[in-house]
């Protein structure tokens, strides 16, 4: 540890670009594996030589050493690295740039220096060695008292860390900072007045930890947490062009529902990975469970097939256990232990799904309700090897079977699966029998009042509508009775389906009849119209003639068709395989699999991101060789097993995490003396082992939601359809309910870097103008402002008062002496501003706002106040 | 995804620091502002290699739907020798055996459109030469040929996609399928940061690409973040800029008083952090926005401009009124230092009109109308204020039109040759480069697919595209593209 502390205080003196000492931890290491670990590395060794450790460099290759201490640039290391022969250069012209001056100046000074490196450094001699391939295994916790007697077992791991490298922890922040940290990282929405009065009267160990548990069981905690899992599984509406859906599907909301009642119902992590993948697999009749594949349905692409899959394949194995396994699509992986073979083996999983909307109770038209999941369409398709990734050269030769990769030693055992009879014959549900012949009968009433009301009661075409009413229920009928006596092996099958048949021939028959008659009116219409124009008269006359001509002959045909005899009748509905080909279920147990090391870690330290702004692992969807032992390995591993032991409860992992003390620690340093904060700075200036808390940016959604729960107008319905992304001005419903697909997204929601709906694994936090200026100039934080500036004024008895409610609504905290005395003194002075209007100059704006300003200049003023806090840089800050 | 120039940092504590730190909110920010800030941080940790500029800023001009290359810069004597005829009945019917018909990437198939078309049509309009360079253009840029010795005609362009997928993929060199990239514009950006702090860095006029066709995504950054989308300004609006003015009912005086009180309570809570670097930002943020509020509706407002310099544009002609103010517009911009510039003509709501597949003669004349004088315009005004040299302006379009008819009087999609033209900015001007065969079916000299143009202009700005990239997001070869050394200045 010592040595480390002594590099950091190193480089945090030497600044200039190339420094003469050089460190092999950040600027060797990491240049070796970006240029030469593909081929000098666990994986591969070119010429014997490996480049991805101090020890090894200096061990050399085949051709013996490749370093020269004593004259750098004639190192074989360096001369390959800058030789003008592209035949020779290091890496290979195509596999990587050259390196730059700097960069070679750099490894020629660590030459000279010795090329030192830590004598600790992992050496693994085969990539199954790989820490994250690796089982996590609980470590054994520090003895001792943990900090601040805190039992946490995140706090004794990080507090052996801190006493070993002897940082001093920030102690814990304060109760309304907390409260406010608590209130937006769990359910997105800031804590009212109420909540912090409580709070400020008991802020002991226990409120907090009934705070904790009240707010895990809050709606909208699922609500919250939700959004961040819809970025990792890249939830998207449907995208398409006018009508045509191109990309995911419509009615995919749904799929976000069943994630928001998961978290809140607190289903086990692993559960919901494998109703994700293979829920109709699992529950075939399960509705509400359908909903989960979702996350499959939502890869759906129009025009490509490749595109598809690919997308499938590439996106599950980073969201469940980072694994770039797209990598592998054209060649075997460069980094990592996956063959091409793997890529498509992994595709084979997914090559027979398709996915299809069910029709759902109430609604006939799936365009406007229904629910998209996916299915095993075909169970005999075959995958193919694209050789280099090319679609256009398939080894055809040899179709490969669904699999995964091997260095993930967990069984994958395929089970084809039966599935139910509703499951393949979805129109057998029973609501849809009801409905349809619902329909017919209301009809049949329909048609029978028309001819009541008919003039003439010998009216024809009334009295034929009838009989057509009649015969189509009557057909309806006896199609239902005999698909389902088919359905069910019954021995009235045939007959029914005889019965069924001539019914359905009848029906056809007479409502062909009905339309001669029709056809018949209309021409009769058109002959004796008063049309005064001869030529256009003549052409109509032809026209109808033309289509009653045609009438007749489907008249013709259909009596024809009546005396035949067979038993062949229209479906009711689509018919689907009644067996599934099993292949994802066995992949999401595979996925989920206690002895998976993978998919555990991800998920933790995807939780753990979220919580402390910077992850454990630092590429959230890279596990493989390249990502480096995290720094707090024990704590990955702890959390991981933790959470597996728990039936992969979510809560319990929040509920650890936020009763700890590192979560609730200061981010600011304030709290300990200048010596150990200047030795915090000195040894860890970034924060690496969490002596103190992140400071970060509000979520998008967050922002804009806390704009209306301050101001009162949040409308907490949860779920259902999504709203229409241009309503984000005016409709209060919480951001996660809006449109978001490609083309359709809320701008103010895309200024504040909202997920990137083909992929966002971790947001970035952009700071931009145009963030000042939604928040400055869109009438929804005025409308707010106005809102909040007059419920505060109906409780303040003065200005101070005013003044002191506002901070604490909007920014959650107190205000300080300094502060409150330029809001009075804003309050002072812009009341006489406002006095008259008629001399001030009124900016063009367009932008209308719901709720008007108050005539009264010092309640205007008042909520300029208001909208001032609501730009404040702490409101979309979390400390 | 590791990228994120902003996210906040912290910093050791050192009284510099500190000091410095006071120092700014004290003054508030001057000329130094946070975009530019950022930038400066970008390059410094990017080590982009700065090559030395010749361009300072880009004007990018592209006609939506599929500019005709046989009726615009590209003549081809052949098609009227062989009009009517197929071509299999012409001397050039190995154009229909070419390797180069498998760079075409179909994946959305359309039964109507984007075929090869067999008949020969003759071309719809003259050519002749201009200038002094004897440059031909088609009697359709009357205003354009006196600008023929500044620009330099590409007539070699291919790409992959035969549907208008091809918009989207002119900007960020990648098919429609393979889904979405930054874009040339965000990419330069990125790059190059801002030359004024109260103006976007990058706008955009003209109604953008319609989403049939990569939408927004042909002037986004993607994963480089919004701080490098293009900024579309709606210049005939009140508010050009989304959000760049409070609702109705908001007052200068009253809205000063805010922003006063924001920054002084800002630099309260700085005070108590002084480590807080996104504080530090977003107050900058704050001051560049306020600005931006005044600066934008400036820059857009031509009423300031003499008649003459209106008359010019053609703003006082109903056929050139729209695209005239938008180039006079463009000039505003670049002249303040808005780096990147992207003007889109000829949005329909769908595949755009310049997609001729039928009147061709019609649409294009009228289509050549809206956009020559305007052009001319801007390159003259940029040449007489001495900004030609250090602008770059691009023509362009997603594809060529097939040398055969379709409906008897258009042209369908052609991805294997079309034009595109540069001017200005260190390009030579007065020359052509690259050819197509006879009929003006593949080019077949100096072949050059869209991202070498975009190599070109980063060229041209000062920097090598291969050191654009961010780490975790791996670019393709054919990302980079070549830069076109032959028409360099």
């Amino acid at each position: 540890m010592s040595r480390s502390i002594l590099l950091l205080a190193v480089s945090i003196f030497c600044t200039s670009t190339v420094r003469a000492d050089v460190d092999y931890e950040t600027d060797i290491k990491p240049l070796f594996e970006e240029k030469c670990a593909a081929c000098h590395g666990v994986l591969k060794q070119e010429a014997g030589l490996r480049l991805d450790a101090g020890s090894l460099v200096r061990q050399g290759g085949d051709q013996g050493s490749v370093l020269e201490v004593d004259d750098p640039a004639s190192s074989v290391l360096i001369e390959r690295v800058t030789t003008t022969d592209l035949g020779q250069r290091m890496p290979p012209d195509g596999e990587g740039t050259p390196l730059t001056d700097a960069q070679v100046q750099l490894v020629m000074n660590w030459i000279r220096q010795g090329a030192t490196s830590p004598v600790d450094e992992v050496i693994i001699a085969s990539p199954a060695q790989h820490w994250a391939y690796q089982p996590p295994v609980k470590p054994s916790l520090p003895s001792g008292d943990s900090l601040a007697g805190s039992q946490n077992p995140i706090d004794s791991l990080l507090r052996a860390k801190w006493d070993a490298m002897e940082l001093v922890p920030t102690p814990i922040a304060d109760p309304l900072t907390l409260l406010r940290r608590i209130h937006l990282d769990v359910t997105g929405l800031p804590p009212t007045l109420a909540d912090q009065n409580r709070f400020l009267s008991d802020a002991s160990s226990e409120s907090w930890n009934a705070i904790v548990v009240g707010l895990l069981d809050d709606p909208a905690y699922g609500e919250k947490w939700a959004r961040h899992w819809m970025d990792v599984w890249r939830y998207s509406d449907w995208d398409g062009y006018k009508q045509e859906v191109r990309g995911s599907q419509r009615h995919i909301w749904h799929w976000r529902d069943w994630i928001v009642e998961s978290l809140n119902s607190d289903k086990g992590y692993d559960q919901m990975a494998r109703e994700m993948l293979a829920a109709d697999e699992i529950a075939p009749d399960d509705m509400d469970g359908l909903r989960a594949t979702g996350f499959l349905v939502r890869n759906y692409h129009t025009s490509n097939r490749d595109i598809w899959l690919d997308a499938t394949v590439e996106h599950t194995a980073k969201a469940f256990f980072g694994m770039t396994i797209a990598c592998a699509r054209c060649h075997d992986h460069k980094y990592d232990p996956i063959a091409q073979r793997d890529y498509y083996a992994m595709r084979a999983i997914f090559e027979p799904h398709r996915v299809r909307t069910e029709r759902l109770p109430g609604e006939a038209n799936l365009q406007l309700r229904g629910l998209p999941r996916a299915y095993d369409a075909d169970l005999d398709v075959a995958t193919y090897l694209y050789r280099r990734g090319n679609e256009k050269d398939q080894d055809k030769e040899h179709p490969i079977a669904p699999g995964v990769p091997d260095i993930i030693s967990v069984a994958f055992d395929v089970e084809p699966i039966a599935l139910t009879n509703q499951a393949a014959h979805p129109f057998l549900r029973d609501y849809i029998e009801a409905e349809e012949i619902a329909r017919a009968e209301s009809e049949l009433a329909a048609a029978k009042q028309r001819l009541e009301k008919a003039s003439d009661p010998r009216n024809a075409q009334a009295r034929q509508s009838v009989v057509v009413a009649e015969f189509r229920l009557k057909s309806l009928e006896l199609r239902w009775a005999a698909t389902k006596a088919k359905i069910e092996g019954r021995s009235t099958a045939s007959q029914l389906a005889i019965d069924a048949a001539g019914t359905e021939r009848s029906s056809k028959y007479q409502a062909a009849l009905l339309d001669v008659l029709q056809k018949r009116a209309s021409l009769e219409e058109a002959k004796t119209s008063t049309e005064s124009d001869e030529a256009k008269k003549k052409a109509l006359v032809q026209t109808r003639e033309k289509e009653l001509a045609g009438a007749e002959r489907t008249l013709v045909d259909s009596s024809v068709e009546t005396l035949t005899t067979d038993d062949h009748f229209s479906p009711l509905g689509e018919s689907y395989p009644n067996t599934s080909s099993g292949r994802r279920l066995a992949f999401a147990q595979w996925i989920t699999h206690r002895d998976n090391p993978l998919t555990a870690r991800v998920a933790v330290n995807h939780i753990w991101l979220r919580y402390f702004g910077e992850p454990l692992v630092e590429n959230v969807f890279d596990f493989g060789l390249r990502s480096r032992r995290p720094l707090h390995h024990d704590l990955l591993d702890w959390l991981a097993v933790e959470l597996m032991e728990n039936d992969w409860s979510m809560k319990h992992l929040h509920r650890l995490i936020l009763t700890s003390h590192a979560y609730r620690q200061s981010t600011s340093s304030d709290g300990i003396s200048a010596a150990d904060r200047l030795k915090n700075e000195t040894i860890d200036p970034d924060n690496k082992w969490l002596w103190r808390g992140n400071v970060r940016r509000l979520d998008a959604e967050i922002v804009r939601d806390s704009v209306l729960a301050i101001g009162g107008s949040l409308d907490r319905t949860m779920g259902g359809e999504d709203i229409d992304f241009v309503e984000g001005e005016t409709t209060p419903r919480r951001s996660l309910y809006f449109r978001h697909a490609y083309e359709k997204q809320m701008p103010m929601l895309v200024i504040f870097d909202a997920a990137n709906p083909t992929d966002c694994y971790r947001r970035s936090e952009s700071i931009i103008p145009q963030q000042a200026l939604a928040l400055a100039n869109s009438p929804l934080s005025r409308d707010q402002s106005r809102q909040l500036a007059k419920r505060l004024s109906d409780e303040a008895v003065d200005d101070a008062d005013f003044i002191e409610l506002a901070f604490r609504t909007a920014l959650g905290r107190p205000v300080r002496p300094d502060e409150s005395s330029a809001c009075m003194s804003f309050l002072g002075g812009q009341p006489k501003l406002l006095e008259s209007l008629d001399s001030l100059e009124l900016i063009d704006g367009t932008a209308k706002t719901l709720v008007p300003a108050s005539e009264d200049p010092a309640q205007r003023a008042r909520e300029s106040l208001i909208h001032v806090l609501l730009n404040h840089n702490d409101f979309v800050t979390l400390r | 995804m590791n990228h994120s120039v902003d996210r906040a940092r912290t910093s050791q504590i050192s009284d510099r620091n500190r000091r410095g730190f006071l120092q700014d909110l004290g003054l508030g920010f001057g000329s130094v502002a946070l975009a530019s800030l950022l930038q400066r941080d970008q390059i410094a940790s990017a080590d982009f290699t700065v090559i030395a500029p010749r361009a300072k800023n880009v004007i990018w001009l592209f006609m939506i739907g599929g500019a005709s290359h046989l009726e615009t810069f590209d003549p081809k004597p052949a098609l009227n020798q062989f009009a009517g005829k197929t071509i299999d009945e012409t001397p050039h019917g190995n154009v229909l055996k070419s390797p180069f018909l498998e760079n075409e990437r179909v994946v959305a198939f359309d039964p109507n459109n984007g075929f090869i078309r067999n008949e020969i049509y003759p071309t719809q309009v003259e050519f002749r030469p201009r200038g002094q360079s004897g440059i031909e253009m088609s009697d359709w840029f009357p205003h354009l040929g006196t600008c023929a010795d500044d620009m330099c005609v590409i007539r070699s362009m291919w790409t992959e996609d035969s549907n208008h997928g091809a918009q989207l993929q002119f900007h960020t060199g990648r098919h429609r399928v393979d889904g979405f990239f930054p874009t040339i514009g965000s990419w330069a950006t990125y790059g190059l940061g801002s030359l004024n702090d109260n103006l976007p860095q990058f706008v955009v006029l003209g109604t953008p690409v319609a989403d049939c066709c990569g939408g927004m995504e042909c002037h986004r950054a993607n994963y480089l973040g919004p701080q490098f989308d293009g900024v579309p300004l709606d210049i005939d609006s009140e508010t050009p800029l989304p959000y760049a003015a409070p609702p109705v009912g908001v007052y200068r005086e009253e809205q000063s008083g805010e922003f006063e009180l924001l920054r002084q309570l800002n630099q309260m809570t700085a005070q108590q952090f002084p480590n807080d670097e996104s504080l530090r930002a977003r107050v900058r943020s704050y001051e560049l926005a306020f600005r931006m509020q005044t600066a934008v509706p400036g820059v857009v407002r031509v009423e300031d401009e003499t008649q003459a310099t209106h008359r010019m544009y053609g703003l006082d002609q109903p056929e050139t009124k729209t695209f005239g103010r938008q180039m006079l517009t463009a000039r505003r911009l670049v002249e303040q230092g808005v780096r990147f510039v992207q003007v889109y003509h000829g949005s329909n709501g769908g595949a755009g009109q310049w997609d001729s597949h039928a009147g061709l003669k019609d649409s294009h004349s009228k289509l050549c109308r809206q956009t020559d004088q305007p052009i001319a315009a801007l390159l003259q005004d940029l040449k007489q204020r001495g900004l030609l040299a250090e602008t770059l302006v691009v023509w362009a379009t997603e594809f060529g039109r097939t040398p055969g008819a379709q409906s008897s009087n258009g042209r369908d999609h052609h991805p294997y040759g079309f034009s595109v033209w540069m001017a200005g900015g260190g390009i030579r001007g007065g020359i052509t480069h690259g050819a197509t065969d006879e009929l003006g079916f593949h080019a077949v000299e100096n072949r050059h697919y869209v991202t070498d143009i975009h190599a070109t202009v980063l060229h041209q700005l000062g920097l090598d595209p291969r050191k654009l990239a961010v780490e975790g997001r791996r670019r393709l070869e054919k990302d980079f593209g070549q830069v076109i050394r032959e028409i360099l200045a």
